[in-house]
This record gives structure tokens, C-alpha cells and sequence, in this order.
């Protein structure tokens, strides 16, 4: 086993210090987040949709609520308290607000009253301020206007939530992984592979005693090694930089990416085992490679394909690997079931796996 | 001294692709601390040759025996008692001379192996030790291959064409290394394309062509059993070829240019009737030469063909 452990260091070596492997194995998605977090991300919109709930029911309360109505940055959308919090959590409305019950009564009695909101101020501080402002302003107004009451109808202490906007860069981020694990089978594993068979490397190592077996192990260790490297870049940079929401543990995300490396390192060594020069290789891996980063569901969502495609894109693992990350890092809508997806990807690297111990020349 | 052990024995070995039989009965043994050289034109066989012996190719017909175990049902046990020279350092470029020799010694767990500062003296990359093995000129990438053929310390060395594309001098350096390691006791078997390889290097040679060997022996036994002559040129523009003939242990004479060539079987007494010749006025022996045949000399004898395409 230490003579796998060797192999597999003297690789993470080799792999290190190739400083252009390097570049194209981490700059290459770092590059796709960096550019769609940018995209995404920059949502000032100086209109506010706003999720009103009216608990009160009487005739102030009513009247606040087409007050409110009339206010020209907010589009209202009405429901109760729990429907309307969740959206505000799930990123669809900015803000909560609620006219409690028992508003009209106090009015009417000449006590004061307090309008209850909820919204997340760390999504976006300047609205978030601008729209307390905005709040409060309508309050007063109302209040001179018509309530009349002293102290004034108020603002109550707004509640706060965190809340996830799932914008652009939460769709793209998984797909993104999605693909650098592909890139992992197909270049980063089919043409070195090639490549050591082409240049008899292979052979040489055959005049040894080490056996076959252990090579492959340590080739596997080191593609795993790299594709984890850049599942942690991708993922760390999009929750830190761009404020992607990881829905779903870690560990899954983890253990689905071990499966898709799996996968597509398996893929790899079939096209390893059935290219006879790189050449040929790096024709078979492009050739791959373009139709499933625009067929799979990676940059936008598979219902914008025409219908005649899906036959083709149900065929593609890579479409079953970005829906399963899709799932579990941000809770999207599932375009197929996840145990679905699962068996999809363990069928394909069973079936490339057992292919290649056949076809595989280490010559 | 090489004892007369056999190593390697083949036998009547074979191997076709198609219809071109590359290798097409060969027959032969290697002794015990010997080097033995097969020497060749390109697309003799040579290496089709050693592959079977080294176990990296499978003989359509004909029987391999390695250090007493069989071919290729013992391969792994062999493979650990020879070391095998191979033209790629392309495994993993970036490591250093160092690394990579660590890295084969992990490749025979539980054996003896020889430290790798050890390698390193042996074929000479002292200076380059920490060197990646990308940035080696070609000679020391062929002595690096030589170094890792070395790890487990074998009995039997392989050899490939291990000079080929090297600059004279580091062919020599080469040499050297192969030298020093028979002298250590081990037995080499190397194929060549190049005489003056084999004539230094080799105790024994087999000359190899299309599959067959032609002959085999000591450089000196194959080239006194085709050549007895020894040629002795020199300028002299105005003697005739006649009057050289006439010498003393002189088979037959020939000029060209002014350029006299006599062929003689008794060297001594040959030049000695041409000293005698000059002190007595006969002209002077000018830029003087004497040299015998070469294997070049006996391959062209025995095919017909040069050995260099």
C-alpha cells in the first residue's frame, strides 16, 4: 500500500508543478463563478415588492392597506403572516408588512397603534434603510392625515430573517461544479492517460513489479485529490465572495461530488481505452465536451431546450450530475428525482468502469 | 573473466506480425558476467529480441529461460532480478532525478535495493540530482534510465540502443558506466546499431539480420574469420601498385589517387620491408594508417548491405 501512497504523492508532484495544469484546473471555474457572481449579484432595483398582511381586518386597517397600495416604489403582493415570511426567506419579496389586529379598534379608541415589518437587512443595507424611511414615512403621513392619534401610529422595532436570494449565480453555481468534474474525467484524466500510454511510460512501468493495479489506484487518489481541490475553490468562493446558500449539508454536497468524480474519471478511462494516440484523445474529450455543457442544464434550466433535444439530454450524465447538485446545494426544483440522478451516475461509472478493465491497453 | 554459466538462454524463438517474421528462429546464450551485444540495422529484430527476453512481449514460438526461471510464467519473479533500461523518462517530468529514483525503490517492497545517492555516483549525475528530469540533455536522460534500470541491484542488465542520438562523449561516458558495472560482476545484454559499440563494449556479438542471426562470437573472432588482412595506406604518388604487391606478407595492393593501400596478413614484416624501403630513398610514408576490418566490414561481407540505412 505505501508503494500507492508514493505513486500517489510523486503524481500530486508532477500535478503541482505544472503550473499551466494548474491554471486551467482552478482558474478555469473560478473564472465562470467570478464572471456570473458579478453578473448576478448586482440587484439595486429601486422598486420593492412587498408582501402586505393585513390581520386587522376593520375599516383603519383597510384603508392603511390601500395606503400602502399607493406607494409608488412597492409592488404589494398580500397573504398571511407565514406565507408571506417565507417568501421574504426564500428571496422573493424584500419585505413583510403587517397590519396586526386589533389596529382599527385602538385607533378608534383613540389609543396608538403599531404596524409590525420584517425584512432582512443584510441583503441589501441601503434599501433596507431606504425603505424603514419609507415605512415610517407613510405612517406619518397617515397619521396626520387621518388617524390622528398621539403618539402617532408607529413603526414597531422591524423582525428580522435572513433571508437567500436565489438569484442567477445559486442555478449556476452547482452547474459550474457540475462541469469541472466533467473536465476531470474527460481532459484531466483520458488524455494524460493517452498521453503515458503514447509516450510508453506505460511500459516502462511494466518492466517492473509493480503491478497494474497500484498505478491505477494512485491515478484515481489523484484525480479524486483534484476534483475535491476544486469543488472546495468553486463552493468556497461562491459562499464567501458571491453569498450562495448551501441548503443541503456539506457532507452530501461532498459525497456527490466523490460520486460525480467517480463517474467522470470512469468516462475518462474509456475514452483512454479506446483512443489510440492524443490526437485522437483530444478529438473524442471536445467532441464530449461542448454538447454537455450546453445540452445538461449547466447554464440555464433544461425547460429552455426545444423538446426534440430532450431524448439527447436525458442521455447525457452530466445533465443527471448538475440537477443532483443543483438539489442539494440550493433547493431547487428537481428536474428529475434524486434517486434517479444517483443510480444514473453509479450505472455510468459501473458500465465505463467495467468497459475499460476490458478494453484497456497499457501498450 | 565471464564463466561460461548460462544467464538467458532462447531458443528457437519467434514472433510474426502478419506475415513479417521479425524475429524468425533465434537461438542463443548469454554467460554469466558478460556483455553481450546484438548488433543490427533498424527492423533487424533486435529489439523484438530483447523484449521477449525481458518478458515486456510474448514469443509466438520458442522457449526464454532467465536466470534458470521460464518466460513468461515467471515474469514477476524475473522482473525482480533484472533491470530493464527503457527510452522514457517521460513518466513524470517535473520530479527530480532524485524523486524518481525513490519512487522506483517503492516499486520493489521487501527486496534489497541500492541507495539512491549510491545511482547517482554510479552513472555519473552527481551534479544533477535535484534536477527535474524535463531539463536533462538527452545523454543524461539516458543515463538517468540506466540509473532506475539499477534499483533492485539485478543480476542482468537490458539495454536498448542505449547510445542512440548521444554526442560522442557521452557515449563514452556511457560506456564507461557499463564497464564499471560488468566489472561488478553483472552480465549485460544490449542491442546496438552501432560498431564501434559493439566492438568496444561486447565480449560476445550476435549479428543480427532480418530476424536471423548471421553469426556470432568475440568482435576479434568474427572480424579474423572473415578478414585475415590488415590494410596499410598511405601517400605515395609515384610507385606503382605492382612494386607494393611485391613486399613481404603482402596478399594484395591497390592505389587511388596516390593513396596506396596494401593489404597484408604478417604486419610486421610488411612494414618493416617498407621503412626499409623509405631509408633507402624509396619515397616517404606519408600519413600513414593501419587499420584492420571492422564489424562494419564483416556485416557488408556476410549481407551485402551496410549496417548503417
Amino acid at each position: 500500500m505505501s508503494t500507492v501512497i508514493s505513486l500517489y504523492r510523486a503524481s500530486i508532484k508532477e500535478f503541482v508543478r505544472d503550473r499551466a495544469a494548474l491554471f486551467w484546473t482552478f482558474a478555469f471555474p473560478v473564472i465562470f463563478i467570478v464572471l456570473f457572481g458579478l453578473i448576478f449579484s448586482g440587484n439595486s432595483s429601486p422598486s420593492y415588492t412587498v408582501g402586505l398582511v393585513n390581520e386587522d381586518g376593520g375599516a383603519v386597517g383597510n384603508t392603511l392597506a390601500q395606503t400602502f397600495g399607493k406607494v409608488k416604489p412597492f409592488t404589494i403582493k398580500t397573504g398571511t403572516r407565514e406565507a408571506e415570511v417565507d417568501h421574504l426567506k426564500k428571496g422573493q419579496i424584500d419585505l413583510v408588512i403587517v397590519i396586526p389586529s386589533g389596529l382599527s379598534q385602538a385607533i378608534a379608541s383613540g389609543q396608538t397603534a403599531q404596524v409590525q415589518m420584517v425584512y432582512d437587512p443584510s441583503s441589501s443595507p441601503t434599501n433596507a434603510q431606504i425603505v424603514v424611511n419609507i415605512v415610517q414615512q407613510v405612517l406619518a403621513d397617515f397619521n396626520s392625515g387621518y388617524t390622528h392619534v398621539t403618539p402617532p401610529l408607529a413603526l414597531a422595532t422591524p423582525q428580522t430573517v435572513t433571508a437567500h436570494h436565489e438569484s442567477g449565480i445559486d442555478f449556476l453555481m452547482p452547474g459550474v461544479l457540475a462541469m469541472s468534474l466533467m473536465q476531470l474525467g474527460l481532459f484531466a484524466t483520458a488524455t494524460p492517460l493517452v498521453s503515458l500510454r503514447q509516450d510508453q511510460v506505460l511500459r516502462r512501468l511494466g518492466a517492473t513489479p509493480l503491478p497494474r493495479w497500484k498505478l491505477l489506484a494512485s491515478q484515481v487518489m489523484l484525480r479524486l485529490t483534484i476534483g475535491f481541490a476544486q469543488a472546495a475553490v468553486i463552493v468556497g468562493l461562491s459562499i464567501w465572495v458571491f453569498n450562495v446558500h448551501i441548503e443541503g449539508s456539506l457532507l452530501a454536497v461532498a459525497g456527490l461530488v466523490l460520486l460525480g468524480a467517480l463517474t467522470f474519471v470512469a468516462i475518462g478511462y474509456l475514452v483512454a481505452s479506446l483512443a489510440r494516440t492524443v490526437e485522437s484523445a483530444n478529438g473524442i474529450t471536445t467532441a464530449v465536451n461542448f454538447p454537455m455543457m450546453f445540452l445538461s442544464g449547466i447554464f440555464f434550466p433544461l425547460a429552455l431546450l426545444p423538446a426534440f433535444l430532450t431524448p439527447v439530454v436525458r442521455a447525457l450524465p452530466l445533465t443527471y450530475l448538475a440537477d443532483a447538485l443543483r438539489q442539494v446545494a440550493v433547493g431547487s426544483v428537481p428536474e428529475f428525482p434524486m434517486m434517479v440522478d444517483l443510480a444514473v451516475l453509479a450505472g455510468w461509472a459501473l458500465v465505463c468502469a467495467l468497459l475499460s478493465a476490458r478494453f484497456f491497453k497499457w501498450e | 573473466m565471464a564463466s561460461t554459466t548460462d544467464v538467458i538462454r532462447v531458443e528457437n524463438l519467434r514472433k510474426y506480425y502478419g506475415k513479417t517474421r521479425a524475429v524468425d528462429d533465434i537461438s542463443f546464450a548469454v554467460y554469466s558476467g558478460e556483455i553481450f551485444g546484438m548488433l543490427g540495422p533498424n527492423g533487424a529484430g533486435k529489439s523484438t529480441t530483447i523484449e521477449m527476453i525481458e518478458g515486456l512481449r510474448v514469443p509466438d514460438a520458442g522457449a526464454v529461460s532467465v536466470l534458470g526461471l521460464r518466460q513468461p510464467q515467471d515474469a514477476k519473479a524475473i522482473k525482480q532480478r533484472i533491470g530493464i533500461q527503457l527510452q522514457t523518462t517521460a513518466l513524470y517530468p517535473r520530479l527530480t532525478v532524485t524523486e524518481l529514483l525513490d519512487l522506483f525503490h517503492t516499486f520493489y517492497p521487501g527486496q534489497r535495493t541500492v541507495p539512491t545517492a549510491e545511482l547517482i555516483r554510479t552513472v555519473d549525475l552527481e551534479e544533477k540530482a535535484d534536477t527535474r528530469s524535463k531539463q536533462l540533455s538527452g545523454g543524461q536522460k539516458q543515463r538517468l534510465s540506466v540509473a532506475l534500470a539499477l534499483v533492485n541491484d539485478p543480476e542482468i542488465l537490458f539495454l536498448d540502443e542505449p547510445t542512440t542520438g548521444m554526442d560522442p562523449q557521452a557515449r563514452r561516458q556511457l560506456w564507461d558506466v557499463v564497464e564499471s558495472l560488468r566489472q561488478r560482476g553483472k552480465t549485460i545484454l544490449m542491442t546496438t546499431h552501432y560498431m564501434e559499440e559493439a566492438q568496444q563494449l561486447c565480449d560476445r556479438v550476435a549479428i543480427v539480420d532480418h530476424g536471423h542471426i548471421i553469426e556470432l562470437g568475440s568482435p576479434a573472432d568474427l572480424i579474423q574469420r572473415y578478414f585475415t588482412d590488415i590494410a596499410i595506406q598511405f601517400q605515395d604518388g609515384q610507385t606503382s601498385a605492382e612494386r607494393y604487391a611485391a613486399l613481404p606478407g603482402v596478399s594484395h595492393a591497390a592505389t587511388e589517387d596516390g593513396r596506396v593501400t596494401v593489404y597484408s596478413t604478417d604486419v610486421p614484416r610488411t612494414m618493416a620491408a617498407l621503412l626499409e624501403r623509405e631509408r633507402e630513398g624509396g619515397g616517404v610514408l606519408q600519413n600513414l594508417n593501419v587499420h584492420g576490418a571492422t564489424l562494419e566490414d564483416v556485416f557488408l561481407k556476410l549481407t551485402g548491405r551496410a549496417l548503417r540505412d
